[in-house]
């Protein structure tokens, strides 16, 4: 066996060297030492603190919960008074739409007999208006006929007696 | 136009005429044109319209009055609408023809007859309005056809109605 050879190989298949043993327990309770003095604290505390988180998400849970069947009960307490003033604007309308129709009805019987009654007044008005016209109209025609008539019967012998009669009858007046 | 530019203008008129020596024939001319003018709205119109020059115009004056009217009677109307008057030469002339009666001390009668009158008839008419109204008159007859028949007159404020008009206009009233 070689110088190298001997170095290289240990004395048990399975067991390291003795001073390994010993040098590797003590690295081990160094580490697991450390590992005690710090992490455990850190562990603890983040442990605790997620407790607290998670306690407090359940308490809000719970509060969200309760809000939500507070609201769910306004919603259905709503729901009720959406009903019940349903009802009462229906019936409402109900009442206003029989008092206009009422209203509407005797306005337009209102209307019905003011209509009817202008209505004769202007039946009246037009005959009068007519009855005028036609008054008129026989009047200027006659008119025009008296003036036809007295202009062709107006002969010169006429015209001066009406003149000598206007002279003695002005000279005569005093 | 102002009555005092109406009564400037007769007064201007009055004495030019009187000047003349023709104020009786002027102021009888004058009259009888005025009624035309009044009744005769073309004349009226060609008197008195300002876009047509007033050399035209009052060579209407002298075509129309030339040789019916004495000269003075021309010249004076010329003269009115000459100088942008023609509108107001009706009243001119009726201040003109007051103011002449009055120089003789007459109340002017305005007669419209549908009819000339005759001499005699207008003497005889002067003397029953005289005597009708207890003023001397000087009479101013107008042919007026609208009267139909009979006689108009008018002294003063004094209106004598004889007309036919009148009559047929009450019976149409009546109607």
């Amino acid at each position: 066996m070689s110088e190298v050879e001997e170095v290289m190989q240990t004395h048990s298949w399975i067991w390291p060297e003795p001073y390994e043993i010993i040098f590797g327990t003590m690295a081990s309770g160094l580490i697991f030492g450390l590992l005690i003095k710090f992490v455990v604290p850190l562990a603890k505390k983040a442990l605790t603190a997620r407790t607290v988180s998670i306690q407090a998400e359940l308490d809000s849970g719970a509060n969200d919960l309760a809000s939500a069947e507070q609201e769910a009960q306004d919603i259905r307490q709503a729901i009720g008074d959406i009903a019940s003033e349903r009802a009462r604007i229906l019936a409402e309308t109900n009442v206003q739409a029989e008092a206009l129709l009422r209203d509407g009805r005797a306005r337009l019987a209102q209307e019905l007999v003011e209509i009817q009654e202008r209505g004769q007044s202007e039946i009246v008005s037009i005959g009068l208006r007519v009855s005028d016209e036609l008054r008129a109209e026989i009047s200027r025609l006659s008119g025009a006929a008296i003036d036809q008539v007295v202009r062709t019967s107006l002969t010169d012998a006429t015209q001066q007696e009406l003149i000598e009669n206007f002279i003695s009858k002005v000279g005569a007046s005093r | 136009m102002s009555d005092n530019r109406i009564e400037g203008y007769a007064r201007a008129l009055f004495e030019i005429a009187r000047a003349e020596g023709s104020l009786d024939e002027v102021e009888d001319e004058l009259f009888r044109l005025a009624r035309t003018l009044e009744s005769n709205d073309a004349l009226r119109n060609a008197l008195t319209d300002e876009k047509i020059p007033v050399a035209r115009r009052q060579g209407i004056v002298e075509d129309l009055l030339g040789g019916k009217v004495t000269g003075t009677s021309v010249q004076l109307v010329s003269m009115v609408v000459g100088s942008g008057r023609g509108r107001d030469l009706p009243a001119i002339i009726d201040k003109l023809v007051k103011r002449a009666s009055s120089a003789k001390q007459l109340e002017v009668a305005q007669v419209r007859s549908a009819v000339a009158l005759t001499a005699d008839q207008q003497t005889r008419l002067a003397a029953a309005l005289a005597n009708a109204t207890g003023k001397e008159v000087n009479l101013k007859v107008v042919v007026d056809p609208s009267v139909i028949g009979g006689i108009v007159a008018t002294v003063g404020d004094t209106v004598i109605d004889g007309s036919i008009r009148t009559r047929l206009d009450n019976v149409k009233s009546r109607l």
